[in-house]
C-alpha cells in the first residue's frame, strides 16, 4: 500500500487532519522561537554537522575507543548485526538474570528491531515508560512520531484508553489527571522492574559512557531501581568527546520541542557497585548506508523529530502513513535502504519544499536525499510503471522541439473543447477532485511571440530606472 | 547583454499572458528579451519523477537552446532551481556550467542582475504574497521563517514600493502550497489540502489579489480558488508589476 | 556475545566510511551568565529560584518552602531519612523531598549538574517527590560549552537537571510531574 493511500484515509477525518496539523506546526512554532533566541544557532548546525561527519569518517575506530572505554568502566558491550541479534542479546541477558519484568524508556532501536513483540512471545513482561509510548502499547499501536509517540490521539483517545486499561473514570480527559493516573500506575512498574532497557542520544567514545535525554525522568527512574541495565544504541550514536555534547544538547530539545534543554541530560558511564550495565551496539542496515555516499548523512540524525513537525505532508498525513519505524522527511530517506520495495513510496510522499533540511540540527540534506531516492527508485523499477512509461514518452517529447509544439496545441485544444464534466471527472483526473484545471487560451505564448514584429537587433545595455 | 526568456512548457500552453507580461516588464526595464523557439521544458517533471536519466536529452537541448545568452529568464523560480541545481547531472562543459549560472528567476533578475528595488506606480490593493519554496529555500530570494524572524524578500521589496499596495500577513509565512510537481496528482489529497489550508490562510488574512513569481504554485492556488469560488484574484507577480510600470 | 558480529560491523564501517575528515573545534561563544537569566529560564521551565543570602539559611527556607514535608533526604542538614547507596526502593519511594548540592548552573537552559557524589543514591533525585538543588552563584556559566568544559569528568553517573519532570505526551498539554520530581527548586547562595 502507497503512502498516498495510507494518506487519504488520514484525511477522511478533515477536522482531525486540521487538529494534527496545528498541533504539530504549534511545535515548529516554538523550535522557531528557541532557534531565534540563540545568536550561533546556524553556526552550531554547522559544528553538529562537522563533527558527526568526522564522525562517521572514522567511525570503526571511535566504535573501537568506545568499546575500550566502556569495558575498562565496567560494562558489558555487545555487537548486534540486525534486529534478531539484537533481541536475542537482550533476551538472553534478561534470562541470565532469572528476571522477568522489564521496564522500557523510549528507544526508536528497539522499536526498529520489534523488540517488544519479541520479549513477549518468550515470557517476558516488557513495560514502556515513556507517557506516550505507554499509551501506544496499551492500545497495541506504533508510534507515530520519534518524539511524540502517541502525538496522533487526542485527550479523549488517551481517557478511553486509561479507563479500559488503568481504571480511570469514563470520560475523564484531562491531562493533568490522566498523567498522574499514569504516574502511579508506572511507579509500581518501575519499583517492581528487574532490568531496565534504554534507548541512547549519544554515546561518547571519549569516556565509554552513554548519555539518555528525556523530560520525564523515566530513563533515569528504570535504570537506577533496577539491578540491570541494558542501552540500546545504533552505530551512529558515537560522538568523540565529552565536550562534543556542548553543541548536541544545545540544539537537541530546542529543534524537537522548543525547549531549552530536556529536563535530565542523563549521563551513564559505570554501574553502581552490584549492579550490571550492558551496552548494545547495534548495526542492521547502518554500515550499508555508510556505504552509499548520496545518503550515508542520514546517519547523523540525532532523532529530534524537527523534520516531522515542520514536514507539511506528515502534518496532513499522520506518522503512520509512512508504515516506518521512523516517519517523516527522515524515515523516507532511512526506509529504502532498509527495504526499497516495501518502501518505494515514501521519497514521493514530499513536495520536495526543503523546509526538513533547514530545520535539521544537523544538516542532513533531507529533501536532496528525498530527490536522489527517487532516481535510485526509478532506475530499480521501483516507481509504478504507468508513471515510468509517461516520463520516458516525455521525454521524448520534451526533446524535441516540433512534436512539444503539436502536442501542446492539442491538448490546450482538447481541454477546451472537451465538456468539463469529462476534463475534471475524478476517475481520469486526479488534479481535478479538488481543483480546476487552468482554462485553456486560444494561442499559446510561442503562437503569440510568432506574431509580434520582432526586433531587428538586441538593444546593447539595459536601461534601468534610477 | 544577451537576454533569453525561458517560458516553461505550463506557462507556454496555460499561462500566456504571463510570458506577455515578463517580456514587456523586462522591455520596459530596458532589456530587450529574445524568445528562442526551439525551448521546451527544464525536465524537472521527469526528474521529480524519478526519471532522471530519461531528462538528459531534455537537459542537453536546453542547454543547446540558452547557451548563447549571458542570461536566461524565466517567471518560474523552480525552473530555474532545477537548471542550477540538478543539471549537475550533464558532463560540466563549459556550455552547461554558463547555462547553470545564466539562469534567474524573473524577480531575482529584476532584483540582483538590474539592481531594481523599488518601482514607481500603484496597485491599490491588498496582496497575498506566496513564497515558492524553490525561489526563497532553493535560490534564497526571501528569508526563511526556519532561519529568521524577520521577513524579507526580493518580490515583497518590490511589492511593498508600490502606492497603495498592502502586504497580507499570513499566519504561516513561507508554508509549501503543496503542488510539487507530479505530486499533485500522485498525491493529490494532500496536495489539495495543502493548497486549501494556504488558501485559508490567505482568505482569513484578507487577500484581494493571491501572488508569486513561480506560476506552478500559482497554477495549484488558482484551480483550488476556483473550485471554492473565492474571491481572490491569482496573478503572477510579472503581471502586476507590468500593468503597473509605465 | 558474537564478535563475528564485531568484526563484521567494524569491518563493513571501515570499507564503506568515507575520506577523513576534520574535527571541527568548537569555540567558546561566550553569553551571559547571569543569576537573572538563570532565573528566568527556570521559570520558563516551570523550576523555581530561591536565593539565600548564605548556607546558613538553607534549614528555615526549606521549612518555609515546604512546610508538609515530612521524609527528608540530604547531605547538607540533618534529615529525616538517612539514605545511602544500599538503601532499599521501598524506602526512596517514601521520600517526600530530597536536598542536594548541585555543582554548575546553565543560565541559558536553567540545568544544574548533579554528579552521583551528590546524589546519596542514584535513584533519588528522580524518585523523590520534590526535588531542592543548592547551587554557589558563582559557579553559573552561560551555556553548556562552558559546562561541559569545566566537567572534570561524568563519574559513574550524574546528570544536568533542568526543572522538575514533564510531560506533553497528551496533546501537547504540558504537564509537570512525570515520573520523577513533581517540583524543582534551585537554591542560590
Amino acid at each position: 500500500m502507497s503512502h498516498a493511500i495510507r494518506a487519504d484515509k488520514f484525511l477522511l477525518d478533515a477536522d482531525r487532519t486540521t487538529w494534527h496539523d496545528e498541533t504539530l506546526w504549534f511545535v515548529r512554532e516554538k523550535r522557531d522561537r528557541a532557534a531565534y533566541g540563540v545568536p550561533e544557532f546556524q553556526e552550531l548546525r554547522e559544528l553538529a554537522s562537522g563533527i558527526k561527519n568526522h564522525t562517521l569518517s572514522r567511525l570503526d575506530l571511535y566504535l573501537q575507543e568506545f568499546e575500550a572505554a566502556a569495558q575498562a568502566n565496567g560494562v558489558h558491550v555487545h555487537w548486534a548485526a540486525d534486529a534478531a541479534e539484537h533481541n536475542a542479546i537482550i533476551l538472553d541477558i534478561i534470562q541470565q538474570q532469572g528476571a522477568t519484568r522489564i521496564v522500557k524508556s523510549k528507544s526508536m532501536l528497539t522499536e526498529e528491531c520489534h523488540l517488544n513483540p519479541y520479549l513477549i512471545k518468550h515470557g517476558i513482561e516488557v513495560v514502556d515508560t515513556d507517557l506516550g509510548e505507554r499509551i501506544i502499547q496499551f492500545r497495541d499501536e506504533p508510534p507515530s512520531h520519534i518524539v511524540l509517540p502517541a502525538i496522533h490521539l487526542k485527550k479523549e483517545d488517551v481517557g478511553d484508553t486509561f479507563h479500559t486499561h488503568l481504571g480511570t473514570e469514563k470520560g475523564e480527559s484531562d491531562p493533568q489527571r490522566l498523567t498522574e493516573a499514569a504516574r502511579q500506575h508506572l511507579r509500581g512498574k518501575f519499583i517492581a522492574g528487574e532490568v531496565a532497557i534504554s534507548g541512547v542520544n549519544f554515546a561518547i567514545a571519549e569516556t565509554g559512557g552513554v548519555v539518555v535525554c528525556t523530560n520525564e525522568g523515566n530513563a533515569d527512574l528504570g535504570v537506577n531501581l533496577a539491578a540491570v541495565h541494558i542501552a540500546c544504541m545504533g552505530i551512529e550514536k558515537i560522538i568523540p568527546r565529552l565536550t562534543d555534547l556542548g553543541v548536541f544538547t544545545r540544539l537537541l530539545a530546542r529543534s524537537a520541542t522548543g525547549q531549552p534543554v530536556t529536563t535530565y541530560t542523563s549521563h551513564f558511564t559505570k554501574p553502581v557497585a552490584g549492579k550490571e550495565m550492558h551496552i548494545v551496539i547495534v548495526d542492521n542496515g547502518r554500515t550499508q548506508q555508510l556505504g552509499r555516499p548520496d545518503f550515508r548523512a542520514s546517519l547523523k540524525c540525532i532523532r529530534c523529530g524537527a523534520c516531522m513537525n515542520t514536514c507539511p505532508v506528515y502534518r496532513r498525513s499522520g506518522g503512520h502513513s509512512y508504515d516506518f519505524t521512523v516517519p517523516g522527511p527522515i524515515g523516507a530517506i532511512l526506509s529504502p535502504n532498509i527495504d526499497m520495495k516495501k518502501h518505494a513510496s515514501l521519497p514521493f510522499a514530499s513536495t520536495l519544499c526543503g523546509s526538513c533540511t533547514d530545520v535539521c540540527p544537523v544538516k542532513i540534506d533531507i529533501h536532496t536525499q528525498l530527490y536522489k531516492w527517487r532516481q535510485v527508485l526509478g532506475e530499480a523499477n521501483e516507481i509504478p510503471a504507468a508513471k515510468k512509461w509517461s516520463m520516458k514518452f516525455m521525454g521524448r517529447v520534451l526533446a524535441s522541439t516540433r512534436v512539444y509544439g503539436l502536442g501542446g496545441q492539442f491538448a490546450r485544444k482538447a481541454l477546451r473543447l472537451l465538456p468539463h464534466g469529462l476534463t475534471h471527472a475524478p476517475s481520469m483526473n486526479a488534479w481535478a477532485v479538488a481543483r480546476e484545471l487552468p482554462e485553456a487560451p486560444r494561442q499559446s505564448f510561442r503562437e503569440w511571440y510568432a506574431k509580434q514584429p520582432q526586433p531587428a537587433t538586441q538593444l546593447p545595455n539595459p536601461k534601468v530606472p534610477a | 547583454m544577451k537576454v533569453a526568456l525561458f517560458v516553461p512548457c505550463y506557462i507556454d500552453q496555460f499561462y500566456p499572458q504571463v510570458g506577455i507580461a515578463t517580456l514587456q516588464l523586462l522591455e520596459k526595464l530596458g532589456v530587450q528579451a529574445h524568445f528562442p523557439a526551439q525551448q521546451t521544458c527544464c525536465g524537472q517533471p521527469l526528474a521529480n519523477s524519478g526519471c532522471e536519466r530519461d531528462a538528459l536529452p531534455i537537459y542537453k537541448h536546453f542547454v543547446d537552446t540558452f547557451s548563447d545568452y549571458d542570461y536566461v529568464v524565466a517567471p518560474s523560480g523552480s525552473c530555474v532551481y532545477h537548471v542550477r541545481k540538478h543539471f549537475d547531472k550533464l558532463d560540466q562543459t563549459a556550455d552547461v556550467q554558463h547555462v547553470r549560472g545564466a539562469a534567474y528567476d524573473l524577480i531575482d533578475f529584476i532584483s540582483t542582475v538590474l539592481k531594481v528595488e523599488s518601482l514607481p506606480g500603484a496597485f491599490p490593493h491588498k496582496v497575498g504574497l506566496h513564497l515558492s519554496c524553490h525561489g526563497q529555500r532553493g535560490l534564497h530570494q526571501a528569508n526563511e521563517s526556519e532561519m529568521t524572524p524577520v521577513r524579507d524578500g526580493q518580490l515583497s521589496r518590490l511589492l511593498r514600493s508600490l502606492d497603495g499596495l498592502e502586504l497580507t500577513q499570513l499566519n504561516r509565512n513561507d508554508e509549501c502550497c503543496g503542488f510539487g510537481g507530479t505530486f499533485c496528482v500522485s498525491e493529490a489529497g494532500i496536495s489539495a489540502r495543502m493548497g486549501q489550508d494556504r488558501v485559508a490562510d490567505h482568505v482569513r488574512n484578507g487577500t484581494q489579489v493571491l501572488t508569486g513569481s513561480d506560476m506552478s504554485c500559482l497554477m495549484h492556488l488558482e484551480g483550488i480558488v476556483r473550485r471554492a469560488r473565492l474571491p481572490i484574484k491569482v496573478m503572477h507577480a510579472a503581471e502586476i508589476l507590468n500593468g503597473v510600470v509605465a | 556475545m558474537s564478535t563475528a558480529s564485531r568484526d563484521r560491523i567494524l569491518d563493513a564501517a571501515r570499507a564503506n566510511k568515507p575520506a577523513e575528515l576534520p574535527l571541527p573545534t568548537v569555540p567558546d561563544f561566550g553569553g551571559e551568565a547571569t543569576i537573572e537569566r538563570f532565573t528566568t529560564v527556570l521559570a520558563g521551565i516551570g523550576g523555581t529560584v530561591v536565593r539565600m543570602s548564605g548556607l546558613a539559611e538553607l534549614v528555615p527556607t526549606l521549612q518555609q518552602l515546604f512546610p508538609e514535608a515530612r521524609a527528608t533526604a540530604s547531605p547538607l542538614f540533618a534529615a529525616s531519612v538517612p539514605i545511602n547507596a544500599q538503601t532499599p526502593t521501598g524506602i526512596l519511594a517514601a521520600i517526600d523531598l530530597a536536598v542536594l548540592p548541585g555543582e554548575i548552573g546553565v543560565a541559558e537552559n536553567g540545568a544544574v549538574w548533579l554528579p552521583e557524589a551528590n546524589m546519596m543514591n542514584r535513584a533519588l533525585p528522580t524518585i523523590t517527590q520534590h526535588l531542592a538543588l543548592v547551587l554557589d552563584q558563582r559557579r553559573i556559566v552561560a551555556t553548556m560549552h562552558q559546562a561541559y568544559a569545566q566537567l572534570p569528568n561524568t563519574g559513574g553517573y550524574g546528570k544536568f537537571v533542568a526543572g522538575p519532570s514533564k510531560t506533553a505526551d497528551i496533546e501537547q498539554s504540558l504537564v509537570i510531574g512525570a515520573h520523577g520530581a513533581r517540583s524543582l527548586v534551585v537554591l542560590l547562595y
